[in-house]
């Protein structure tokens, strides 16, 4: 045997770094692969040999999908977890996964991978054409140009210019695009940034039309419930686990990924009745400091501007005690009364959070066995939903004004605080291409 | 000592320290998660992951400045490497022991901050240039308390060599004589070493910051020389606030080795314990309390020995 069939035999056992790509109903499932010991979910293309997409990616995401697999480093391969859609990915997948179950698919990212190191399968070729997007028009040998500072983004690159900073001071500023493939935010979620070191001088969404196929996607119990009965207590511990997802993103953007693997592990396993659990959490989030410094004031919202615009957590966060459950009379029998934060920041949020899921968990131990009527208001997790009316829709448009002004760090904490579901954001690629920014 | 031995034993102990690294997060990372496959996994994965990393092809992207690129990892490690030859191991035992061994140590603290940089700015991409900026003004606020730290153990002993910076703790070592100290030390020796809660030019928000570009070599050689980094200040800090190689019964280097890795376990397992700190407060503390508090630290000790 020689030395390199050695290295890939050592090789193949290490965990594997995969860059996910959450589409269409998949973002919990991708979620839970973080506490998969096998696999190593890196934030960049680069650290990456597989791409796994998920579910249903949009098609009017084709080109930027195509990008992200050419910054894949070599060896590489893509793997298309169906998750129950229909369609396929804008990119050629060698391997299939129809099994929902995430050992399953586990088994089947460590055998490609395998195969990939000891070239059984070969590595997966360009999608775009090597050669640069446009033509560098510059005097300099790297192409740059001229004198001064352009600004902008000629040819599809980002110059600097000079611009005040916010001391008054001139200096460089970038336009740049954040998304829709960065790992910290919801699919979909596209960002036009003006920066000034890691300050962020301006925002503006930028969601590109796109054809969203809403057939053939894994659909909640919320989105059940708008139609049919559902049983409370599976409504309850489904909001429960939502949060602590929730929860667990954020820990990951404060770079606590073991604190948010324990959190998914107790996501995946909370029953009704297991509030305890969420108590001995809030202690280790409190000692971790993610609901002391490294959230306190951060991403504040004035509660005025949520009026008319989020429900939910988010605007029980500000002191607002409203939630669509107070209306109903089968949680007005179990003794349902709204949870509300003071603070309206990152951290109320993420504390407004943890208090639903425990007394989400609470309220399923005692419903036994009650459904929830298809007549009465339904809370889902982020809020008010109805047929047309997705909290995402409501919520997004505060972002720009949020971000300005803020560091990039605090900018990602209060974007992750917000919550925002992957399905929802991709939902409105199709319907409504520009969102209007109060 | 020979330059041949010399090089030998760093870079021995240095990759002995750096697998440290990578065992002790491992452990810690499956505490804080409370389950996980145990067992062999934990001391397998990391030499697992190097000969994965040696498979991986480089990235390029475009227009790199590759030679930048290539220089940034060995400049770290190769600070680490000069930070680490100055620290005594046992009473006359040290790779090299200059007179200005403290001097030698505080130059390549310092200049870590180019390392980072250069390292961010090479790939000529977004997210590792922000990096590297952000490390600019991270570095420029941290690097002062952390020297001030270290400066006021010298003043016991009235030498700059680090030797006699450890002889002088015999009857009482510098972290009881001076219990400011060593917390400032550690703190910012997470942040020159950027980790944990100080990984801001490698931040989870900018989605791994000035290695995200790295494949293969690339980031092995990043990965590495930072766990050397992290290896050689918790080993200074050993010396210098834990007493180096003073201890009862156990041989000195036995002391210096299980002191060293104290101060290891709790630099690394603050990546799983503790979130990620906000730059604009930390920069502000850093001036507002922490040069102060070094201040205060020297000027208490001066007294002290007067």
């Amino acid at each position: 045997m020689g030395l390199s069939a050695v290295a890939s035999r050592v090789a193949t056992r290490a965990p594997v770094p995969v860059f996910p790509v959450a589409g269409l109903g998949a973002r919990a499932a991708v979620d839970d692969l973080l506490v998969e010991t096998r696999l190593r979910i890196v934030d960049t293309p680069a650290a990456a040999n597989v791409l796994l997409l998920a579910g249903d990616v949009p098609s009017g995401l084709a080109a930027e999908l195509a990008r992200l697999h050419d910054g894949m480093s070599r060896p590489r391969t893509s793997l298309w977890w169906t998750l129950g859609a229909s369609v396929r990915p804008a990119i050629r997948c060698p391997t299939e996964v129809r099994d929902p179950d995430p050992s399953i698919l586990v088994d089947a990212v460590v055998d490609v991978h395998r195969r990939l190191l000891t070239g059984e399968l070969a590595s997966s070729y360009p999608q775009l054409p090597d050669e640069d997007a446009a033509p560098w028009r510059g005097i300099g040998p790297y192409g740059q140009g001229g004198t001064g500072m352009t600004g902008g983004v000629p040819y599809g690159r980002p110059m600097a210019e000079v611009a005040p900073d916010r001391d008054g001071l001139r200096l460089d500023q970038l336009t740049v695009r954040i998304g829709p493939f960065f790992a910290r935010f919801p699919t979909g979620l596209v960002l036009e940034l003006r920066l000034q070191g890691d300050v962020v001088q301006e925002a503006q969404l930028a969601l590109p039309a796109g054809d969203v196929p809403m057939s053939g996607v894994a659909t909640t119990p919320f989105g059940d419930a708008l139609g049919v009965p559902v049983r409370v207590s599976v409504l309850e511990v489904e909001r429960a686990r939502s949060h602590l997802r929730s929860i667990a993103s954020a820990l990951v953007a404060h770079q606590l990924g073991s604190l948010a693997q324990r959190v998914l592990r107790l996501a995946g396993k909370v029953r009704p009745g297991d509030d305890h659990e969420i108590e001995r959490l809030h202690r280790v989030l409190r000692r971790s400091q993610v609901l002391g410094w490294a959230t306190t004031g951060v991403g504040h919202i004035a509660p005025e501007r949520l009026e008319g615009t989020a429900s939910g957590p988010i605007l029980r966060a500000s002191g607002v005690a409203r939630d669509e459950r107070a209306d109903d009379p089968v949680y007005g029998g179990l003794g349902f009364e709204p949870i509300v934060h003071e603070g309206s920041d990152a951290r109320a949020r993420l504390a407004q959070r943890l208090a639903e899921a425990r007394q989400a968990l609470e309220l399923a131990g005692r419903a036994g066995e009650l459904d929830h009527d298809p007549e009465s208001p339904l809370e889902s997790p982020r809020g008010r939903l109805a047929a047309g009316d997705l909290p995402a829709r409501r919520v997004l448009p505060l972002i720009p004004s949020l971000l300005e002004g803020m560091e990039w760090g605090d900018a990602v904490s209060t974007v992750v605080s917000l919550d925002l579901d992957t399905d929802e954001v991709l939902a409105l690629h199709a319907t409504d291409p520009k969102v209007s920014v109060p | 000592m020979a330059p041949g031995v010399a090089v030998v034993s760093v870079a021995v102990a240095m990759a002995i320290g750096v697998y440290a690294v990578a065992v002790i997060d491992g452990i810690a990372g499956r505490l804080v998660a409370g389950a996980g496959r145990r067992g062999v996994g934990v001391v397998l994965d990391p030499p697992r992951t190097v000969v994965l990393l040696l498979m991986q092809r480089r990235h390029r992207t475009e227009r790199a400045d590759a030679q930048g690129w290539a220089l940034a990892p060995a400049l770290l490690g190769g600070l680490a490497a000069t930070g680490l030859a100055v620290v005594p191991v046992d009473r006359g035992t040290a790779v090299a022991d200059p007179g200005t061994g403290f001097v030698v140590f505080a130059t390549a603290i310092a200049f870590v901050m180019i390392a980072v940089f250069l390292h961010g700015w090479s790939p000529n991409s977004l997210f590792p240039l922000i990096g590297a900026y952000r490390y600019g003004a991270q570095a420029l606020s941290l690097q002062i308390p952390f020297l001030l730290a270290m400066l006021a153990t010298a003043l016991p002993a009235e030498s700059l060599a680090v030797m006699d910076i450890v002889e002088a703790q015999g009857d009482v070592w510098n972290v009881v004589r001076q219990p400011l100290g060593l917390p400032i030390y550690l703190m910012v020796g997470v942040g020159v070493g950027f980790w944990g809660p100080l990984n801001l030019p490698d931040g989870a928000d900018l989605v791994g910051g000035t290695s995200a570009e790295d494949a293969g070599t690339d980031r092995l050689a990043w990965e590495v020389a930072r766990a050397a980094m992290l290896f050689a200040i918790a080993a200074m800090g050993a010396a210098v606030f834990l007493g180096g190689w003073w201890g009862p019964l156990l041989p000195g280097p036995v002391w210096m080795a299980l002191k060293t890795l104290c101060l290891l376990v709790v630099m690394v397992a603050s990546r799983h314990l503790l979130a990620r700190v906000r730059i604009e407060p930390f920069v502000v503390a850093c001036w507002a309390v922490f040069i102060p508090l070094a201040l205060v630290n020297i000027f208490v000790s001066g007294a002290l020995l007067l």
